[in-house]
């Protein structure tokens, strides 16, 4: 199969372009059990991911090590590809640049209104900046 | 590996299920008002009365979006909340919702740049940090620490995953710069409470707090804290309230000297 959709817990949008686009490809989520246990992630925090979950038509959730069980679904499933959505948590990040190593993974960019992405170290230095761009529909 | 059902409906047999699933988080004790789902987050995005915005962000009790539950696990997209915000009458409100959004984009910028340095002091703190705790106290980690008003945030946090960004700062700022705990210690114990945990809004601005990204520490008196939060909290004792200090005051008890608050700071508008 060509293509597997793998949603991360930053972006658990049924209606992504990632779904727009690949409308028949399975879904898939992990609950990293390793991060949740480090973290301490609040049940609370494990149960608005799972209910956002059960709004992805044919989501299959998983539990584990995360890098571990996307190969082995690729590999099961012969998948030549990951799609998903980017993050700038570092810790995800991690696990698909992890996945690079064994199959090609496309990471849609975060939109923003404003191209620029670089990062002033003040709020207002980047809002006196973009303003007019953000506040334009 | 391990695969979970999807055919639980009620949110109580979901709960059940996950505690037996996951056993090694911290049962909280009853559920959380604040449902996942992006059906759930398009009916708070449409019932969010955005002209009340400017007026009542500052208190604990205004009408802030509550968005950020959907907007941190990507059920809705920052651009279609800004787009949303964007069709209302244009007034100072939807304007500051809309730079709210744009700090939200801000933090992620600077994180995707920064990558995991956003864990140390980004910039050198304005008041002196090295000798603060490493470890978060029990009586904080609890919500017993003996303040009503603190341990009311804390409780909140703990019972419902979710705080007002107003008592984040608070509690930031009571536990980095009134009990000495280092800002990491209490950005990443704040990070697994919350719902909408988002290490680039969360971390940094517990740095912001410290002063290792921002110009000043930031700290709170008691008149701020009845300004403000009055509405929602038990009163605090009057003996030995340690908020009740001028900030100038404070800021000598506190930072012995090393900084100074300029008269602006008086205001207590926290960004």
């Amino acid at each position: 199969m060509p293509v597997l959709l793998w949603f991360n817990e930053d972006g658990l949008n049924p209606d992504h372009q990632i779904v727009q686009d690949y409308p028949d490809a399975p879904r898939v989520y992990v609950f990293d059990v390793p991060y949740l246990q480090q973290w301490q992630i609040t049940q609370h925090r494990v149960q608005f991911i799972y209910e956002s979950l059960l709004e992805i038509p044919d989501i299959q959730i998983y539990k584990g090590e995360t890098v571990p069980i996307l190969r082995q679904l690729v590999e099961q499933w012969q998948v030549q590809e990951v799609v998903t959505t980017a993050t700038p948590n570092h810790l995800i990040k991690s696990w698909q640049q992890a996945l690079q190593r064994f199959t090609k993974l496309t990471a849609y960019p975060e939109v923003y209104p404003v191209a620029d992405t670089t990062s002033p170290r003040r709020f207002s230095r980047y809002w006196n900046k973009h303003d007019r761009v953000w506040l334009k529909p | 590996m391990q695969q979970l059902r999807t055919d639980l409906e009620s949110r109580e047999s979901i709960a059940a299920y996950l505690q037996a699933e996951f056993p090694s988080l911290e049962n909280p004790g009853g559920l959380s008002p604040h449902v996942g789902g992006r059906s759930e987050g398009l009916v708070r995005l449409q019932q969010f009365p955005i002209q009340k915005y400017a007026k009542q962000r500052n208190f604990i009790d205004g009408a802030v979006s509550q968005l950020s539950p959907y907007l941190s696990r990507g059920c809705l997209e920052l651009e279609e909340v800004r787009q949303w915000a964007l069709q209302q009458s244009r007034s100072s409100s939807v304007e500051k919702f809309v730079a709210e959004l744009a700090w939200r984009a801000f933090f992620h910028l600077v994180y995707e740049e920064e990558g995991d340095r956003i864990f140390q002091e980004l910039e050198k703190p304005r008041v002196s940090l090295r000798n603060h705790a490493r470890t978060l106290p029990d009586d904080i980690a609890s919500g017993e620490t003996g303040i009503p008003s603190m341990d009311t945030f804390i409780q909140r946090m703990k019972q419902t995953g979710y705080l007002h960004n107003h008592a984040r700062m608070y509690l930031a700022s009571y536990i980095t710069h009134f009990r000495r705990i280092h800002w990491r210690t209490g950005a990443d114990w704040m990070y697994g409470q919350l719902i909408d945990g988002d290490f680039a809004s969360n971390h940094l601005s517990w740095q912001w707090v410290a002063s290792s990204f921002s110009n000043k520490p930031y700290i709170f008196n008691r008149e701020n804290l009845e300004r403000y939060a009055g509405a929602v909290l038990p009163g605090d004792p009057r003996r030995n309230d340690p908020f009740n200090y001028s900030y100038e005051e404070l800021a000598e008890q506190l930072f012995g000297g090393e900084y100074t608050p300029e008269p602006s700071r008086v205001s207590g508008n926290y960004r």
